[in-house]
């Protein structure tokens, strides 16, 4: 019990202190995550805008493929990818595995189906006038795709929040194709894993504490944007 | 009576159902028609085909002296016709923002813009609303913005359906005002209306659309009186 607050103290030390290791894990893990939310959420939106508002064979079908991806385990997404990097795999050439470039391409797997599904959620419940408003006052059907996500920007930001939520605390996947290597591939879940395996709690708590003041506001911040979503329909 | 735009052989048909089959559809140019027909009966499928916003089966357009498949039509009558929802949808902005949506295409300025929709917020006696959040007004007063935000494009034919529905006696008679105005500015219109509704008195022309096609109800030109040769039931 003693142990526990000392090793509390020490995790409040080590965070103020500006300890240069936890501080770099941090960073690591945003970096990974909004690189990968980044390249995800531009074509995610486009899909789930094609999906809601146009009528083509297999439709259907891909909304419940997207649907069902969301709930496959990060794990399953690591250990895919990571024989699909490894030296033997068919992309062994490009060398990726245990480097945090294998690390966003998890993460984009990962987040992937639940930006199609959030948005497309979003983009189902738009009002189909705007689209046509904007097309009849002379819209580009690109400029008129911009105001439609403009009417709906409550519902896709709550999708890309709730996004970065799901990658930036997933362990599975950045474990099995990141390797978990202090200053390349160490990122704030895997390193709580390690330390804590090691019996070194300080770190370990600074960097859960950390992470769960991040997914309560991630969390918070998806409810807040849902709710003036609603609020304005 | 010169013709702005002339449609044949508009079909379509939506969930396997034949929705329109109109052999002729001629828009004289500077006036005003009223088409009429009940629930159901194709009005608002009719005018998304007209404005190129709902694909038909098969139309020809006949436009500029040029003869066109919908297809090809497609990006003339999506610049000079203008569609108009039965309850106006505006954007989640300010009215002045609304009203300049459609000058973007046009690639004006920042002040000329600006200029432009002030001119046209007086024009509709809006002003006073120019700054208020679009999402709030009430149903007469969306009308009256998407009908300004509409004629700042100068469009040639506007499609207005349902305008007056729902209205009470003033917004009726602002939107009237604002009609009449248009029409004297030399832009085209078309209403659509289940009932002959109390606008109609600026109408030209009479249309009637039943069993998805159209007829022409001969009427006394500006007057509340019509006379219905091909009896069809209305419910006046
Ligand atoms: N997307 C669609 N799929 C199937 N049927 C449709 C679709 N849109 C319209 N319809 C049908 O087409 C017919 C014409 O509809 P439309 O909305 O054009 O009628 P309307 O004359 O405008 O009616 P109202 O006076 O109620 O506005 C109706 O029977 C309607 O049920
Ligand atoms: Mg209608």
């Amino acid at each position: 019990m003693n142990d526990l607050s000392q090793a509390s103290a020490h995790a409040f030390q080590l965070l103020l202190s500006g300890n240069s290791e936890i501080w770099e894990i941090i960073s690591l893990s945003f970096g990974v995550s909004f690189s990968a939310i980044l390249i995800a959420t531009p074509p995610a939106l486009v899909i789930a805008f094609f999906l809601a508002f146009f009528q083509f064979p297999m439709r259907r079908a891909l909304i419940s493929l997207f649907n069902t991806f969301m709930s496959v385990p990060a794990v399953i997404i690591g250990l895919t990818l990571y024989l699909l990097l490894s030296r033997s795999g068919p992309l062994g050439d490009l060398r990726l595995l245990f480097t945090d470039k294998a690390m966003v391409i998890g993460q984009i797997m990962l987040s992937f189906p639940l930006l199609v599904a959030m948005a497309h959620a979003s983009f189902q419940a738009a009002d189909r006038r705007a689209w046509e408003t904007a097309i009849t006052l002379g819209a580009s059907p690109a400029r008129a795709f911009f105001t439609l996500m403009y009417e709906v920007r409550f519902g896709l930001i709550a999708a890309i929040v709730a996004g970065f939520g799901r990658v930036v605390a997933e362990i599975g996947c950045s474990m099995m194709v990141g390797g978990n290597i202090l200053h390349a591939t160490r990122n704030i879940p895997t390193a709580i894993a390690l330390e804590t395996s090691k019996g070194e709690f300080a770190q370990g708590i600074a960097l859960g504490m950390v992470l769960l003041v991040l997914s309560l506001s991630l969390n918070a911040g998806v409810s807040i944007f849902q709710g003036k979503g609603e609020l304005q329909a | 009576m010169s013709s702005l735009i002339n449609f044949s052989n508009i079909t379509i048909s939506l969930s396997g159902k034949s929705i329109l089959n109109i052999d002729q559809l001629d828009v004289p140019a500077h006036q005003c028609t009223l088409l009429t027909g009940r629930n159901g009966s194709g009005k608002t499928t009719l005018f998304k085909i007209m404005a190129g916003l709902l694909k038909p089966n098969s139309a020809e357009v006949h436009y500029q002296g040029l003869e066109m498949t919908w297809k090809q039509a497609k990006p003339y009558i999506q610049k000079d016709i203008i569609y108009l929802h039965q309850q106006p949808y505006l954007f989640d902005a300010s009215v002045a923002d609304n009203i300049a949506y459609g000058l973007h295409r046009l690639g004006e300025n920042k002040a000329a813009a600006h200029k432009k929709v002030m001119q046209a917020l007086d024009w509709a006696n809006l002003s006073h609303l120019a700054h208020r959040s679009a999402k709030q007004l009430s149903g007469g007063e969306k009308q009256r913005v998407a009908l300004t935000r509409a004629r700042i494009l100068s469009p040639r034919l506007l499609l207005l359906d349902e305008p007056t529905a729902s209205m009470d006696t003033d917004a009726k008679q602002q939107t009237s005002l604002l009609l009449q105005r248009l029409k004297s500015e030399g832009v085209s219109i078309m209403i659509s209306s289940h009932e002959t509704h109390t606008i109609d008195h600026i109408a030209d022309r009479h249309l009637h659309i039943e069993n998805g096609q159209i007829n022409t109800l001969e009427r006394a030109v500006h007057s509340n009186k019509v006379t219905v040769l091909n009896t069809p039931k209305f419910n006046a």
